[in-house]
């Protein structure tokens, strides 16, 4: 079940993807001072405690639909475009108090991936044709309220990451060029922690942390597939290892009930970014023509803000609308066509809708704007002007008593 | 009450909420979109493009011109690329197969005389066919292309070279006629001439053996003739300039100081060998040695050569390997240059570009300068991922011949031109991409 859903994805800066949780989504994917469900396990396990349930079970994904533009530097007319397979990020969560402070609960997400796959024969094809990459995380939480106003929590975060990527080498017979495949998974491990405030009725104050996550491939597959007479150049079943960060993040969220009806919310997340400074792969066999390869990324630390608004229309009916921005972390001399990430400007918009008591059906929907720019890789010498679009319709459903 | 009221509110959302849907739906549907260069002409003419030069120009390449290596002349691609800033129709005088007079090679496994299998350059195969001998400007002409294999800066000015040369005889106006006159009958509004490197190579390929050098004093007497009769049609053009021999695979792919000797015992013997000859200028030491070649004007007419000479790619593996050459018997002389040769060469180019450079500076025109690109290529060059060098076969730029252009080696070039012709003449052609090309065909 969970292989099915993990498709893959990556909308937020880098690879780092925001969605987890329909309500959170409707409202810029705002969510470390919010303490209505269980995705407080994931936002901040601190508000976990602070759930106004007994138990609380969501269960949700959404379904990205990225195209990104490319022109090729000017001038020149050359344009292509990504056709990327559906990205489909999934949540589960379930928390329950177990005592009269302390709750325990399980969070089950997919925070970070990339699916990307440029038109056949593109001008970047010896620097990336296609890749998918995922990290599933669980997190078992534990979270405590040690007074009405305040709550602490953190949970240790199992993550299964796994790449599989291709590119083009610029090698050739007479009837295909030769191809890199690389494939492979890992398993590592890291926490999630936080502390819900509410100084006065209404104030939420959230702080959380998510420790970076190094997913280490070793000895994962490297098919290369090339003209008869360099095969011994390129060791056919070769074997790779590399290694990914997962950064780490800061979060500081603030939420206000203006009103009975309505919720208003912001959230600040650093990402620590500069932890992905290079893409290093390391061949178990090399050959004069086939040395282990570092390709710098020098990404830098970046700040997302977020704003969001959810508003009680009737008892058993919410709207939401948020908006973000959500800077590029990439370094633009380093701006590999692999991890597209432009400048994002979102908007969001999402509803509730409770049919029966207990029960909530969320919608949401994600729009995000990549910003134009003008980038280059360049140790490749490959640049041009980057776009992209993206669509995220999400659907989720949630039981809490 | 409140219920009905909410009911209400619920049916309108309701609506509201599928209005939005939809539009978010339809937006949906829409891809980013770039907004596209736009090519110009600027203060230049593309309407009426002529190519003149030698073999380089004509898309000669793998020891032959064949059509789809025609196709991917650099001219040819500027050309194409010329159609975005107003250019026009191209014509080339096409083989009419991939074999033209018979010569091509291909990268192919050979057995060397030890036994060992291994890469090397082979018969393309197959007989080419007739179409391609005989002249076809009476059904195609006249011809925008004006490359021809083994053209010197003279040819271009030489009533009846058709009858000498059977590339230009396919395609010549007349059996009588001039390249630089088929060239400006077209009324070209652009030009490009990229002519010279045979005033060296005829001399330089055939280890000082056979042809000669221009004397730079002729040299610019024809060069400066065909730029005036160029001029007297359109003020727009780029010249281009000559490459150093260094540059070239043909001149630096066999290492001159490259007999590698590991053997204690074959190094004793050899050293017996000659100093029982009483040639004691030839010894060998452990590691690198210069091969051992005939010269007439060393003692006893044999001698080693020094690192800065060069051995040519033609040099017989198998002779080598085998026979002995470069150790126990000389090298024969059509197969090196001396450092006497070398420098007679270098001379000479340099005295050409300078023609060249005075000539496209006199008279405003834009200046190509190949032989700065191609020493910047010997340390390495990157386009879109694709690692280039001057080195044989796997450098990728220069064909299985060592002297000209791969496909992808034709694509950098006429990037070149562009970025030369759009510097000067403030036009906007668009660039390829060199991952477009073909690069060297393995087996």
């Amino acid at each position: 079940m969970l292989v099915l859903l993990a498709s893959n994805f990556a909308w937020a800066g880098g690879y780092q993807v925001g969605l987890h949780g329909q309500r959170n989504a409707g409202m810029g994917l705002i969510g470390t001072s919010l303490n209505n469900d269980a995705s407080a396990a994931f936002y901040n396990p601190g508000a976990l405690a602070a759930i106004p349930f007994q138990y609380s079970f969501l269960g949700g994904a959404s379904a990205i639909r990225g195209i990104t533009h490319y022109h090729m530097a000017k001038p020149s007319i050359y344009q292509a475009t990504t056709d990327n397979p559906l990205g489909t990020p999934f949540y589960l969560y379930a928390s329950a108090r177990v005592l009269e402070n302390l709750s325990a609960g399980l969070a089950v997400n997919t925070p970070y991936g990339n699916s990307l796959a440029w038109e056949e024969g593109w001008v970047g094809r010896f620097l990336i044709q296609e890749i998918t990459m995922r990290a599933i995380t669980i997190q078992p939480t534990l979270s405590y309220r040690i007074t009405p106003a305040l709550s602490v929590g953190a949970g240790f975060v199992i993550a299964n990451g796994s790449v599989d990527l291709t590119r083009k080498l610029p090698v050739q017979d007479d009837s295909s060029e030769g191809e890199l495949n690389i494939n492979g998974s890992t398993t590592n491990y890291g926490f999630n922690a936080g502390i819900l405030f509410v100084p006065i009725d209404g104030l939420n104050i959230g702080l959380s942390y998510r420790s970076r996550i190094q997913m280490e491939l070793t000895d994962a597959r490297a098919d290369f597939s090339v003209p008869m007479s360099l095969e011994s150049n390129f060791p056919a079943e070769n074997r790779v290892s590399t290694s990914l960060p997962l950064p780490s993040n800061l979060d500081l969220g603030l939420s206000y009930h203006g009103s009975e009806n309505l919720l208003l919310g912001m959230s600040l997340n650093y990402v620590f970014w500069s932890q992905y400074e290079s893409l290093d792969f390391d061949f178990a066999q090399n050959t004069p023509a086939l040395p282990d390869s570092e390709n710098p990324r020098a990404y830098s630390d970046k700040l997302i803000v977020r704003l969001g608004a959810e508003y009680k229309v009737a008892e058993n009916f919410l709207v939401r609308a948020g908006t973000y921005y959500d800077p590029s972390p990439v370094n633009e001399n380093y701006f590999s066509p692999e991890t597209p990430s432009l400048n994002n400007l979102a908007l969001t918009t999402g509803l509730s809708f409770m049919p029966f008591t207990d029960f909530s059906i969320d919608l949401s929907f994600v729009y995000i704007m990549g910003m134009e720019k003008d980038v280059r890789y360049e140790p490749e010498n490959f640049g041009g002007t980057y776009k992209s679009r993206v669509y995220i319709p999400g659907i989720g459903i949630s039981y809490q008593f | 009450m409140r219920y009905l009221r909410d009911k209400n509110k619920f049916n309108r959302m309701k609506t509201r909420l599928f209005l939005i849907v939809s539009a978010l739906w339809i937006m949906a549907g829409c891809d980013p979109e770039i907004e596209g260069y736009k090519p110009t002409s600027g203060d230049a003419d593309f309407s009426v493009y002529v190519a003149l030069g030698n073999s380089i120009t004509a898309g000669y390449a793998d020891a032959e011109l064949f059509k789809s290596g025609q196709m991917v002349s650099y001219a040819n691609i500027i050309a194409k690329q010329m159609l975005h800033a107003g250019g026009g129709e191209f014509k080339q005088p096409l083989m009419r197969d991939e074999y033209g007079f018979g010569g091509r090679i291909k990268l192919g496994m050979a057995t060397d005389c030890i036994g060992n299998t291994g890469l090397g350059g082979v018969f393309f195969g197959e007989s080419p066919e007739a179409g391609n001998f005989s002249n076809i400007y009476a059904e195609e002409g006249p011809f925008h292309n004006m490359g021809v294999p083994g053209a010197q800066v003279s040819h271009l000015l030489l009533p009846g070279y058709s009858m000498l040369n059977p590339y230009y005889s396919r395609f010549a106006s007349s059996s009588t006629a001039r390249i630089i006159d088929d060239a400006t009958a077209l009324n070209p509004t652009f030009f490009s001439l990229w002519i010279g490197n045979n005033d060296v190579l005829g001399y330089a390929s055939s280890g000082g053996m056979s042809g000669s050098i221009t004397p730079p004093e002729q040299f610019e007497i024809y060069y400066n003739l065909i730029v005036n009769q160029l001029l007297s049609e359109t003020s727009k053009g780029i010249l281009a300039n000559i490459p150093d021999i260094t540059s070239i695979p043909f001149f630096n792919t066999i290492p001159a100081r490259g007999l590698v000797l590991m053997n204690p015992d074959e190094i004793t013997s050899l050293n017996d060998h000659y100093s029982s000859q009483g040639l004691h200028h030839i010894n060998f030491q452990m590691g690198v040695n210069g091969f051992v070649v005939s010269d007439p004007s060393a003692p006893q007419g044999i001698r080693q050569l020094a690192s800065y000479e060069l051995m040519l790619v033609t040099l017989p593996q198998d002779s080598l390997k085998c026979a002995g050459w470069g150790s126990t018997k000389p090298i024969p002389m059509q197969y090196y240059l001396s450092e006497l040769q070398v420098k007679e060469i270098r001379e000479a180019i340099k005295a050409y570009n300078s023609i060249i450079g005075n000539a496209a500076a006199e008279n405003n025109i834009a200046l190509a300068d190949v032989n700065h690109l191609l020493t910047e290529a010997k340390s390495g060059m990157i386009f879109d991922g694709i690692h280039f060098n001057t080195q044989y076969v796997t450098g990728g730029l220069f064909s299985l011949d060592g002297v000209h252009l791969s496909p992808r080696g034709n694509a950098v070039v006429a990037n070149y031109f562009i970025d030369v012709i759009n510097e000067h003449y403030g036009a906007g052609i668009p660039k390829v991409s060199v991952t477009q090309y073909q690069g060297i065909i393995f087996p």
